[in-house]
């Protein structure tokens, strides 16, 4: 532990770090299947047999009515622009030396979406509701950067 | 369900962007003995229960409750802490004292931010580890989607947010505790470095550190006291999905459920009819807007004519944030629902009577789809 010293030589603050480097955290049924699915190259989504209701991430209950959801479904990977934000600094506030474009994709008949960054467009092109479909990387891990980014369906 | 819980006393610290002469349990002390004093209550003998608000992180103190009771008079008393904001705190203090066991519960919450080396890694820590953290460091960005679909959906002009920035910095002039307090114009707003589109660095409120106390009575307490103090008329919180994929970003449902709960205690169908000031969520310049509409408060005005037309100034026909807001309080963590209700008090009890009516409202930051509403009145 050290002191800053730094208000007319009186001692003020003790420093100290938050010593939590390391986590797990447990895939669990539902994003199991969803990066396992990523890392074939498909979007995988979970749908609840009682309402019908179609859950991207997919997870193994239903918010809507709290069955079990045991059926895991493929879904086409044409999606659509939500909507989007443009990011131009960092987290510490420094430049971006590349604007990032982030989207929220949705996919039809689909609850939810992808959160994933879209490349390839001009920000002055994209519109609520313009076409897009991921691309993935060549290597993938089992991760949502499988997927390396979003781009407008030519 | 009804309410019979009043709020007969609450305290302050002033609000500043960093206390480096006070600990966060000097600044706890502080709020509760003006707190205390303000009730006219005696804590060691009339305090049942404390009720303090925080989340670890922020106090960089693992199992952090167990800090709580030495500076607020709540030794060898029941105390507990929910892991949210100070509205959220309120809500079960109000539900401690309509359950008939309890008189007296009093609701602390504070902000230490400038304690905090670096905040904005705490907010990442916030992020879906799964599928949101491995992407995005900065938490900024979710509020410029927001924003943009917002924006979008509702066809609100720049021009009205940059408004709402301007009118918050503009009303904590006059509010002493109040640290961002400036004239400015709405052109600068307009021309504050982009973070992430259409988010501007001045539509963010800048943290503040300080601590809120609010005192709570049952109906018999306040006719011993013979005082007059504010009624909780109604009060209401929902958390929406946890999955931001699943969030209607224009108007979040979860804001209007909380909103619905606050006013079907308090007997309210005419939300702008019946309430006479807001104080409500404004950490992003565009929520207070959103807030607005999403609560019900907008009259079937466009949200740009609201703003034009001066509906929301402090001497429009329902001022919204008239001591500054976040943006010109500053922004203190989970304390902010406290100082929201803290000036909501303040406002009423300056009204001479003419202040029937005043809601408070807040939401948990990102990634959290929750809200809070208290409806108070005489
Ligand atoms: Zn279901």
């Amino acid at each position: 532990m050290s002191v800053w010293d730094v208000f007319n030589g009186k001692t003020r603050f003790l420093e100290d770090n938050m010593n939590v480097d390391k986590f797990v955290y447990t895939l669990g049924h539902g994003y199991e299947k969803f990066f396992n699915g990523l890392k074939e190259g498909k979007i995988i989504a979970s749908k609840c047999s009682e309402c019908g209701v179609t859950y991207l991430p997919p997870r193994i209950y239903c918010e809507e009515c709290l069955s079990e959801i045991t059926e895991f479904v493929e879904i086409k990977q044409n999606g659509v622009v939500l909507g989007y934000t443009i990011q131009n600094v960092d987290k510490d506030g420094r430049h971006l030396k590349e604007k990032v474009i982030w989207a929220l994709i949705g996919f039809n008949g689909v609850r939810g979406g992808i959160f994933h960054k879209l490349v390839g467009v001009e920000p002055e092109e994209i519109y609520v509701g313009m076409p897009v479909k991921p691309v993935f990387r060549e290597e993938r891990k089992g991760s949502i950067n499988d997927i390396q980014y979003f781009t407008k369906t030519v | 369900m009804s309410s019979d819980v009043y709020i007969i006393g609450i305290g302050a610290t002033k609000f500043s962007p960093s206390t480096p002469e006070f600990s966060f349990k000097e600044l706890m002390y502080e709020a509760a003995v003006k707190a205390y004093n303000d009730a006219g209550i005696d804590p060691r003998k009339d305090l049942d229960v404390m009720v303090t608000a925080a989340e670890d992180y922020w106090e960089g103190i693992s199992i952090f409750d167990e800090y709580v009771p030495d500076q607020l008079g709540a030794v060898l008393k029941p105390v507990f802490t929910v892991s949210g904001d100070g509205l959220w705190g309120v809500a079960h203090a109000h539900m401690l004292i309509n359950t008939g066991q309890f008189d007296v519960v009093a609701v602390e919450a504070h902000s230490k931010a400038s304690d905090i080396v670096d905040i904005q890694s705490i907010w990442r820590m916030a992020l879906d580890p799964y599928i949101h953290r491995p992407l995005v460091d900065n938490v900024h960005v979710f509020a410029g989607l927001e924003m943009n679909i917002f924006m979008e959906s509702l066809d609100v002009d720049r021009d009205a947010v940059s408004l709402v920035v301007s009118k918050n910095m503009g009303n904590a002039l006059g509010n002493p505790l109040a640290p961002y307090g400036a004239d400015v114009d709405p052109d600068m707003v307009n021309e504050s470095e982009v973070v992430s589109y259409p988010l501007r660095s001045m539509d963010i409120s800048k943290y503040s550190d300080g601590a809120v106390v609010a005192v709570l009575a049952s109906r018999k307490v306040v006719e011993d006291l013979g005082v007059d103090a504010p009624r909780i008329l109604g009060i209401g919180w929902v958390s929406g999905s946890s999955y931001i994929e699943e969030w209607d970003f224009a108007a979040p449902e979860f804001v209007w459920r909380a909103g619905q709960l606050a006013y079907s205690m308090a007997n309210i169908n005419d939300p702008y009819d019946s309430i006479d000031v807001a104080f409500i969520d404004d950490r992003y310049s565009f929520r207070e807007l959103q807030s607005i509409y999403t609560l019900g408060l907008d009259n079937g005005y466009s949200l740009n004519e609201l703003v034009y037309n001066g509906v929301t100034y402090p001497d429009g026909d329902l001022p919204v944030n008239p001591f500054g807001g976040y943006l010109g309080c500053g922004y203190p963590l989970v304390a902010g629902g406290l100082q929201k209700l803290y000036n909501a008090v303040m406002y009423m009890r300056s009204g001479g009577g003419d202040v029937e009516t005043a809601l408070v409202m807040t939401r948990m930051e990102y990634p959290s789809p929750s809200a809070a509403v208290a409806i108070l009145g005489w």
